[in-house]
């Protein structure tokens, strides 16, 4: 999904000169090639995240429009404060290319797991939030940002899923009416369609974006659903669980929400792939069905 | 008594902001706004004066995508720098009277939310990455040679940020970039050296490649030769201006508490006659 979004990018950056990219120290095997193709409009900024943010503020001052790509966990947390005082309180265009959701970098350790990046850029105003779920929304991605006048944090996950095949913001599957709703984005959209697959009266809701949330169709498929599970590879209680509660509530739908997330810990265990953290949380395949039916 | 401090009438801009009718302003804008930070403004009303002296203002007037760029790093020295703004003619006089008081765009760390504001700062260690941006965005548009002045707290510096930011603009070879450093060597609680002592400062800038060059901090046309020289043969160059936090004021000079109490109708009082000023005119 890293090579489609930077190709995205590339064909963009030969139609719009205003298009500036940097990354600190990342994306080997992506980036050479805007490198080659636009020295003037390429910056690695080494190992210095803080500084990553604030030269995107001021190229954003002097008109440019900066794409910033590098670890999530670097690129959220390490310069938070950057982002909320250079970005969001100047209401730059900024676009955040943030890698490696979740437990991505499962048996690297848990410096390396963002289960709360987005959820911690969520307190932040003035920031769009992305999380694809497939290679034909990511395709659409880069364009559908910067034809906003916005920042934009983009979690791009692992893997390169074909379905679900849509471009658009919210994906709704359906099962059955009244029957258990999925909801999830990013790479756990993949064991929820599993799960469909094998019970059929499971409908599926796929949010590729997170902020703004497309209210409109999101109620829609709550008023469907008398209960929903959320599954997702981040901490619930700033995650999309956390958002949903306040907006089932804000909307009074009286649906009944269910967290399938990871616990809220930092975990010192190695797991060899994310599938192992999956599992462990209880948010594979085989835990969203224990979570569905817990008999 | 209370007192009902006037802000100053209009300059002769033609004429460069006098330092000692700045204070006078600072002090009053202060007074009627309840506000801290005497201290921290009053060190650099010199260096603001030459900051502004040394960049085309037309061009920032205009609002021209290739002017010169301020970036005020210290963001808490936004009295003086509001003050000095509208000695120079880019801040309207009634405006000025409005500073750190309910309604106004003026709040106590600069804001972008007032005209020709570059950027808003006030958590230290920001301003010096984002005119790096500034620089080297200039740079690629064709306008390399727009100068990108800095003002940075010799406490600010403490911020690792800085140093990333240091780095890469000796890496990148940002020549029209100039930080200039309020060294009054008082940081917020106490002195910067019994915190983190990093004298001789010279040493740390030209360390990471820097030309430096130490002013007296209160001399106008002493730091605008530095600029120039710095824009005239091209190099990476740091200014370090020793002040006096609290300079003009002798009861807040070198007093760290004067980077937080606001002054009192008495204390208003001698500061001004200090300045040489009769008040309540």
């Amino acid at each position: 999904m890293r090579g489609r979004i930077m190709n995205a990018l590339f064909t963009r950056m030969q139609a719009d000169e205003h298009v500036f990219f940097l990354t600190a120290d990342m994306g080997i095997n992506l980036v050479e090639k805007i490198q080659q193709a636009f020295p003037s409009r390429y910056l690695n900024v080494g190992i210095a995240e803080q500084n990553l943010i604030g030269v995107s503020a001021g190229l954003c001052n002097v008109g440019y429009r900066p794409v910033v790509y590098t670890i999530s966990q670097f690129l959220t947390h390490r310069c938070y404060e950057q982002i909320r005082n250079d970005v969001a309180i100047h209401g730059y265009p900024v676009t955040l290319l943030g890698t490696s959701a979740g437990y991505d970098n499962a048996p690297l350790g848990p410096t390396h797991h963002i289960p709360d990046d987005w959820g911690a850029l969520r307190a932040i105003p003035n920031i769009d939030i992305y999380c694809p779920s497939s290679m034909a929304y990511a395709d659409g991605l880069l364009e559908r940002i910067l034809s906003q006048p916005r920042a934009a944090y983009v979690r791009i996950p692992k893997g390169s899923f074909e379905q679900p095949a849509s471009a658009d913001n919210v994906v709704y599957l359906p099962g059955v009416l009244h029957g258990p709703l999925l909801i999830s984005y990013g790479s756990m959209v993949q064991p929820c369609l599993k799960v469909q697959a094998r019970h059929q009266e499971v409908a599926v809701l796929v949010c590729n974006r997170l902020r703004p949330l497309d209210e409109e169709r999101v109620g829609d498929a709550l008023r469907r659903h008398p209960a929903a599970w959320i599954v997702e590879d981040h901490f619930p209680s700033s995650g999309l669980y956390s958002l949903l509660c306040q907006f089932v509530l804000e909307q009074r739908l009286g649906c009944r929400l269910h967290s399938v997330a990871p616990r809220e810990e930092y975990c010192l265990t190695v797991g060899g792939s994310a599938e192992y953290y999956h599992r462990r949380y209880g948010c594979d395949e085989t835990g969203i069905e224990r979570a569905l039916w817990p008999s | 008594m209370t007192l009902v401090p006037a802000v100053p009438a209009a300059r002769d801009l033609s004429v460069r902001a006098n330092p000692r009718e700045v204070r006078k302003t600072v002090l009053s804008i202060l007074y009627r706004g309840k506000a801290s930070h005497l201290g921290p403004s009053m060190s650099v009303v010199e260096m603001l004066i030459a900051m502004y002296s040394s960049v085309d203002l037309d061009l920032i007037r205009a609002k021209d995508p290739l002017r010169p760029r301020i970036i005020i790093s210290k963001g808490h020295c936004a009295a003086a720098t509001y003050s000095v703004m509208a000695h120079v003619g880019l801040l309207p006089w009634p405006l000025l009277e409005t500073y750190h008081q309910d309604g106004s765009t003026l709040a106590g760390h600069v804001s972008h939310g007032v005209e020709y504001v570059e950027h808003s700062t006030g958590a230290l260690g920001h301003g010096l990455s984002v005119a790096c941006g500034c620089a080297i965005g200039l740079r690629a548009r064709g306008a390399g040679q727009a100068s990108v002045l800095v003002l940075l707290g010799d406490g600010e510096i403490q911020e690792g940020s800085v140093w990333e930011a240091l780095m890469f603009a000796r890496h990148h070879r940002l020549t029209s970039l100039i930080p200039l450093i309020d060294n009054n060597r008082i940081s917020s609680i106490t002195t910067t050296s019994d915190v983190i002592d990093m004298r001789p400062l010279k040493d740390r800038f030209a360390g990471f490649g820097f030309q430096v060059y130490e002013v007296d901090g209160h001399d106008v046309e002493a730091i605008m030769q530095a600029i120039a020289t710095i824009r005239q043969r091209a190099e990476m160059g740091v200014v370090i201006c020793h002040t006096v936090k609290g300079r003009g004021v002798p009861f807040a000079e070198c007093a760290p508490i004067w980077h937080y109490r606001s002054l009192s109708d008495k204390d208003y009082q001698a500061a001004l006659a200090a300045l040489g000023q009769e008040a309540g005119r």
